[in-house]
C-alpha cells in the first residue's frame, strides 16, 4: 500500500464521555483523534452537552466537538431513547459527511445509539470496549444484552487488552477475528522522572533508524542514566493514586498498608484520590496512630499526577478489576516500580521486570510490595532507565495507526485476506463466515441481512431488536423525506494535514 | 539494556501462573457438546462452547495466510535465529498475550491456544441430591403452612367458628413452651460450647488485630445497647465483674449489639443469642465461667426477666392499640384488603430469610421487609373483625406467628433434625386440618384436608426437588480474569465471624 493512494476518512467518535470531564475513556478519545488528525483523517467527536459546554467546540489540533443536548440520567451517561438521538445524528453525519462512526465505552447509550443509526445511514461502525463485565449480576446480564443488541451489527470491535477482547467477544458473542486488541497509551513527555534529560538527537535518530528491525526496540541505547541508589535506611515512599472505590481494592489496601509500615520501618504513604472509601483509610490511619507515614493528599487532578508520582519509588495498585490500567504505565513512565494485583489486563501491561505481581489477597499484596522494598534497596532494579523503555512500548501515534488499519479493513482497503488473516477462498468453511460479512469483507448494509444478525440476538431479544431495527429503518425514511440531503449544508473542512514520516509499517504487521 | 535474560524471564514469567485448566463440568448439557452447530442459529457468533471445540481449519487458514502473506516476516526470523537470541526467536513464532511487546502478528489474530484459555465454566457448582434437596425444602414448607395457619385461624375468628380466646390461649401456651424449651436448650449448650468458643477466640484472634478492631466494636456495643434498652443491667454487670478479662470484655457486648432488630422481636433475638450460640460465636459467659459462676447466673436471670419484662409490654401496648386498629380500614373495602394482605403475604413467602444460620447478624436484608410485610397483613386483617377482643387476639397471634415462631424453628432445625421434621409433619397435618375445616363443615373435612396437605406438601417437595435437579443442566456461569477479583482481607474474618 503505497503512500500516495493512501485514503483518509471523515470520522466522527461518538461517546457520552468526553472532556470536560477527566477520565480514561476521555483522554483516550481526545489523544487518538487528535494523532488521526496527524495522520490526514478529519474527526469530529459528538458527546453529550454538559454544564457550561454547549454547542460546538474546537480543540486543539482543529478536532471539533458537537455538544448534542441530551438528559443525562447516571454518572454522566445519557437517557437510553433509543431514537431520539437520530434526527440530530443524521444532520451532524451529513454535514460532516461522516464515513466512519466510532464509539467509545460499553456504558455511553449515545455511543450504541450512533452505531445503531450509523449503520442504517450506511456508515462503516467501529466500537471500543474500555471496560470489563461479569455475567453474574442482574445489571451485567442486562448491559450485556445490550451490547449484544448494538455489536450485532457492528464492522469492527477495539478492545483494550487482550482480557478485554475475550470478554467482549464473550458479552456479545462476536467473531473473535472483528475484534482487534489496540492497547491504551501514555503521553510519556506528560510523565517524565524527576531527574530526567531528554535524549541527544544523535541518538534519537540512531533508534529511530533502527527501530523496524529491532523488535526488542525498548532496550535504550543511550548510555544509560546515573543508577539511582538506595541505602537501606532511606526512605522509601510507596505511592497509591486511584479513586477510592470499593473495585479499585481499597479494603486491600486499608488492610495492609499497617503491616507494610511495620514490617518496613523506613517507609511511607502517599495516598491521592477520593471516594467513599476514604473514610475507611482515614480510619485505619488514626487507629494505628500512622499520621505521620501516611499522607492523604485527596483528589488530583490528572496533569498533577505525574507531580505526586515523581514523590515516590514504588507505586501500589490494589484494583480489583481493570481493563487495562492506564495509570500502572503512566508510573512506570515516572520511573517508579510497581507493584500490582494481577487482574484484568493488568498482567499483559507491563514488562516482568518493572512490576511486582500480587495475588488480590491481604498477604499476597504485602509480601509483593515486601519483595519490591527489598529489590529497590538492593539496587536490582534500574528503575531510572523505565521511562526510555515505556515511551518506546506505548505511543499514541502507535495507536493511532493500528486504529487506521482497522478503518482501512473496515472499509475494505484492505483486503479480506489480509485483514482477517485467510483467504476466503481457501477456507473449506469460509461460507458461513463470508456469507455474514458480505463481498470483499465488509458486512452487507441490506436490511434483510441486517435484520437477520439481530434475529439471533436471542428468541424475545431477537424479536425486540428486529423492531427496534425496523423502527430505525422507517424514521430514516422519514428524515430522508422531510430533511432532505440537499438541503443540508456542508461543512468546510479544515485543510488536512499531510502525513509527513515515512510510514514504517508498523500499523500492518 | 535489559539483558537477554530479563527477556526470557518475561517471556516466561509474564505467563502469569499456570490458569487453571478448563473444566467442562458435567452439569453442561451433551446436546452442546455433540451438535453444537445446531444449537447456534449463527455460526459466526461464538458460544462459549468454542472454547473447547474451537473449529480446527479456523487455526489451519489462519496459520496458512499469516506464513503465505507475510513472507516478509521470514527473512527476519532467520536472521534472529543467527542472532543466537533463543527468547527472540520464541517470541516470533508464538504469540503472547501481551501488550508491550511489538509482535508480528495483526491486532485481530486471535491464537487458537491462548484464547480464553483462562474460562472458566461452572467451577463452584455443587450438583444437588435429591434427598437433601427435599430435606431442605422443608424450611420453605413450614414457613408455608405457618402462614397457612394463620390465615386460616383469621378465617376462623371472622367466620365465628372458632372463638379468639381459643386462638390466642394456645398461640400463646405454646409460645410459651416453645420459650422454655429453648431456655432450657440454651442452657445445656452454655455448658457444651463454651471452651471450644473461648480457645477459639484466645488463638483465632492476634492481639493486634484486636487492638485494632476493638474500639469500633465498643462503639457499636454503646449504640445497640442504647436502642435495645432492654437489658442494659445485663452487659453493665457483666462487664463490671470482669473487666479484668481481656477477651470477655471486648467480645461481650456484641450481644448487646445483635439484638437491634426490630422492637417487636429484640426481646426475642436477645435471649435467643444469649440463651444459645453456635460454636462460633465465643460466648462471653464461657469466658466468665472461668472466674465466677454468680454473675453468669445472675445474667441469665436478669435476660429471662428482661424477655418477660418486653412481653407484658408487647401484651399491654396490643391491648391499648386494639380499638384502634379495629377501626384503621373502616372506610376501605373488603375485596382490597383481601387483595393487599394476599399480596403483603406472598411478599413475606417470598422474601422471608429461609437461611438456616441461627446467627442474626447475617440475616438477609430483606428479612425485616418480610416481617414487616405479615404484621401489616395481620393489621390490615385485625381491622377487618367487629371486636376489640378478635383485633388483639389475632395481631397477637401474628406477632407470635411471624415474629418468633420461625426463630423457634430455626433453632430447633439447628437443635436435632428430629424436632425439625415433627414439627414439619404437625404444621403440614394443622395447615391442612385447617383448611379443611373452614371449607368444608367439621372434622371429616378436617381429616380430608389432612390427608390431602400431606399429599400435596409431599409432591410439591420432591416434584420442585426433582424439576431443580433438572434445570442444573441449564447450568452455565462464565468466570474468566474480567470478573472483579474477591479480595482475601484477613482482619476482616474477624468482622464477618460476628
Amino acid at each position: 500500500m503505497p503512500d500516495k493512494t493512501r485514503r483518509t476518512y471523515n470520522i466522527a467518535m461518538v461517546s457520552d464521555f468526553f472532556f470536560p470531564q477527566p477520565g480514561g475513556v476521555e483522554s483516550h478519545i481526545y489523544q487518538l483523534s487528535s494523532k488521526l488528525m496527524d495522520r490526514g483523517h478529519k474527526v469530529i467527536i459528538i458527546t453529550h452537552a454538559y454544564d457550561g459546554r454547549t454547542g460546538i467546540r474546537y480543540l486543539t489540533n482543529g478536532i471539533k466537538v458537537y455538544h448534542v443536548p441530551f438528559l443525562v440520567i447516571y454518572r454522566s451517561s445519557t437517557f437510553p431513547t433509543v431514537f431520539s438521538f437520530f434526527p440530530m445524528f443524521r444532520n451532524i453525519v451529513l454535514r460532516e459527511r461522516i464515513e466512519i462512526v466510532h464509539g467509545h465505552a460499553s456504558l455511553s447509550s449515545l455511543c450504541h445509539e450512533a452505531i445503531l443509526h450509523g449503520r442504517t445511514m450506511g456508515l462503516r461502525t467501529v466500537f471500543t470496549d474500555h471496560s470489563l463485565f461479569g455475567f453474574a449480576d442482574a445489571a451485567s446480564i442486562l448491559t450485556n444484552k445490550l451490547l449484544k443488541f448494538t455489536l450485532s451489527d457492528v464492522d469492527h470491535v477495539i478492545c483494550v487488552s487482550h482480557t478485554c477482547k475475550e470478554n467482549t467477544v464473550l458479552r456479545a458473542s462476536l467473531d473473535p477475528l472483528m475484534v482487534s486488541v489496540i492497547p491504551n497509551a501514555v503521553v510519556a513527555e506528560n510523565f517524565r522522572p524527576l531527574s530526567y534529560e531528554p535524549p541527544s538527537k544523535t541518538s534519537t535518530t540512531y533508534n529511530t533508524a533502527h527501530k523496524p528491525n529491532n523488535q526488542a526496540s525498548f532496550i535504550h541505547p543511550n548510555p544509560p542514566p546515573p543508577r539511582l541508589h538506595l541505602g537501606p535506611h532511606d526512605t522509601i515512599t510507596i505511592v497509591v493514586i486511584s479513586r477510592l472505590f470499593y473495585n479499585k481494592g481499597t479494603d486491600l489496601l486499608t488492610a495492609a498498608i499497617p503491616r507494610i509500615l511495620e514490617n518496613h520501618p523506613n517507609t511511607r504513604f502517599i495516598i491521592a484520590g477520593s471516594g467513599p472509601k476514604a473514610i475507611d483509610l482515614e480510619q485505619m490511619i488514626e487507629q494505628n496512630v500512622l499520621q505521620d507515614r501516611v499522607e492523604m493528599l485527596g483528589p488530583v487532578r490528572h496533569e498533577e499526577v505525574r507531580d505526586v508520582m515523581v514523590r515516590g519509588h514504588i507505586y501500589l495498585h490494589p484494583s480489583l478489576t481493570e481493563a487495562f490500567g492506564t495509570v500502572i504505565v503512566e508510573a512506570a513512565s515516572c520511573g517508579l516500580y510497581v507493584v500490582c494485583t494481577q487482574v484484568g489486563g493488568i498482567p499483559e501491561v507491563l514488562p516482568s521486570h518493572m512490576t511486582v505481581f500480587a495475588r488480590p489477597e491481604e498477604d499476597d499484596l504485602v509480601a509483593a510490595t515486601g519483595r519490591a522494598i527489598a529489590a529497590l534497596r538492593a539496587g536490582k532494579v534500574r528503575t531510572e532507565l523505565f521511562h526510555e523503555q515505556v515511551k518506546s512500548m506505548y505511543s499514541w501515534t502507535n495507536v493511532a495507526q493500528r486504529t487506521e488499519r482497522v478503518y482501512n479493513g473496515i472499509c475494505g482497503d484492505i483486503s479480506e485476506g489480509e485483514f482477517y488473516g485467510y483467504e476466503a477462498a481457501n477456507y473449506p468453511g469460509g461460507n458461513s463466515w463470508s456469507a455474514i460479512r458480505g463481498r470483499s469483507g465488509v458486512q452487507s448494509f441490506a436490511l434483510i441481512d441486517r435484520l437477520k444478525r439481530y434475529y439471533g440476538c436471542g428468541i424475545w431479544a431477537g424479536k425486540l431488536f428486529c423492531l427496534c431495527v425496523i423502527i430505525d429503518y422507517l424514521i430514516f425514511v422519514f428524515l430522508e423525506i422531510w430533511f432532505p440531503k440537499n438541503k443540508i449544508d456542508i461543512c468546510p473542512d479544515w485543510p488536512r494535514k499531510v502525513l509527513k514520516e515515512k510510514d514504517p509499517r508498523d500499523g500492518v504487521r | 539494556m535489559a539483558p537477554p535474560s530479563a527477556l526470557q524471564q518475561s517471556a516466561t514469567q509474564s505467563d502469569f501462573d499456570s490458569p487453571p485448566p478448563l473444566v467442562r463440568s458435567s452439569t453442561v448439557p451433551t446436546s452442546l457438546a455433540s451438535h453444537h452447530s445446531h444449537h447456534r442459529p449463527d455460526p459466526s457468533h461464538l458460544a462459549p462452547e468454542d472454547a473447547f471445540t474451537s473449529p480446527p481449519q479456523r487455526a489451519s487458514a489462519f496459520e496458512y495466510a499469516s506464513n503465505g502473506s507475510g513472507n516478509e516476516l521470514r527473512p527476519r526470523r532467520l536472521r534472529r535465529k543467527d542472532g543466537g537470541s533463543r527468547s527472540r526467536s520464541r517470541r516470533r513464532k508464538r504469540f503472547q498475550k501481551l501488550l508491550w511487546v511489538k509482535q508480528s502478528y495483526p491486532d485481530n489474530y486471535t491464537d487458537q491456544a491462548t484464547f480464553l484459555e483462562n474460562l472458566q465454566r461452572n467451577p463452584r457448582v455443587q450438583p444437588y441430591d435429591f434427598w437433601p434437596l427435599v430435606a431442605d425444602s422443608t424450611v420453605i414448607v413450614q414457613h408455608v403452612c405457618s402462614v397457612i395457619c394463620f390465615v386460616v385461624c383469621f378465617a376462623g375468628i371472622f367466620l365465628e367458628r372458632v372463638s379468639p380466646n381459643t386462638v390466642v390461649g394456645l398461640g400463646s401456651f405454646s409460645t410459651v413452651i416453645g420459650w422454655l424449651l429453648w431456655d432450657s436448650w440454651g442452657g445445656e449448650d452454655s455448658g457444651d460450647g463454651a471452651d471450644d468458643g473461648l480457645a477459639r477466640s484466645r488463638s483465632g484472634r492476634s492481639y493486634r488485630d484486636r487492638r485494632e478492631f476493638g474500639p469500633p466494636r465498643r462503639q457499636d456495643s454503646g449504640l445497640g445497647g442504647g436502642a435495645s434498652s432492654s437489658h442494659p443491667n445485663a452487659s453493665t454487670t457483666s462487664i463490671s465483674s470482669v473487666t479484668s478479662a481481656n477477651s470477655s470484655t471486648l467480645l461481650l457486648p456484641r450481644h448487646a449489639h445483635s439484638t437491634s432488630v426490630t422492637s417487636l422481636n429484640s426481646a426475642t433475638s436477645q435471649t435467643s443469642t444469649n440463651g444459645r450460640r453456635g460454636p462460633n460465636s465465643p460466648s462471653p459467659d464461657s469466658s466468665l465461667k472461668h472466674r465466677a459462676s454468680s454473675p453468669l447466673r445472675n445474667s441469665r436471670l436478669n435476660l429471662r426477666l428482661a424477655t418477660i419484662k418486653s412481653a407484658v409490654l408487647i401484651y399491654s401496648t396490643l391491648l391499648g392499640l386494639s380499638p384502634i386498629l379495629k377501626s384503621l380500614t373502616r372506610s376501605t373495602s373488603s375485596d382490597s384488603i383481601w387483595a393487599m394482605s394476599f399480596w403483603l403475604l406472598a411478599i413475606n413467602i417470598f422474601f422471608f430469610d429461609y437461611s438456616t444460620d441461627i446467627n442474626p447478624r447475617k440475616s438477609a436484608p430483606v428479612a425485616s421487609l418480610s416481617t414487616n410485610a405479615a404484621l401489616m397483613a395481620s393489621t390490615v386483617l385485625a381491622s377487618r373483625l367487629p371486636s376489640t377482643g378478635q383485633v388483639f387476639s389475632l395481631t397477637l397471634f401474628s406477632i407470635e406467628v411471624f415474629g418468633l415462631f420461625p426463630v423457634f424453628r430455626r433453632y430447633a432445625r439447628q437443635r436435632s433434625w428430629r424436632y425439625h421434621v415433627i414439627l414439619t409433619v404437625l404444621l403440614v397435618l394443622g395447615a391442612g386440618g385447617g383448611v379443611g375445616m373452614i371449607l368444608g363443615s367439621g372434622w371429616k373435612t378436617g381429616l380430608a384436608g389432612m390427608v390431602i396437605g400431606c399429599l400435596v406438601s409431599a409432591l410439591a417437595m420432591g416434584g420442585c426437588s426433582w424439576w431443580l435437579i433438572g434445570l442444573q443442566k441449564y447450568k452455565n456461569e462464565i468466570y474468566g480474569p474480567w470478573d472483579p477479583a474477591r479480595p482475601i482481607i484477613i482482619s476482616r474474618r474477624g468482622w464477618d465471624d460476628e
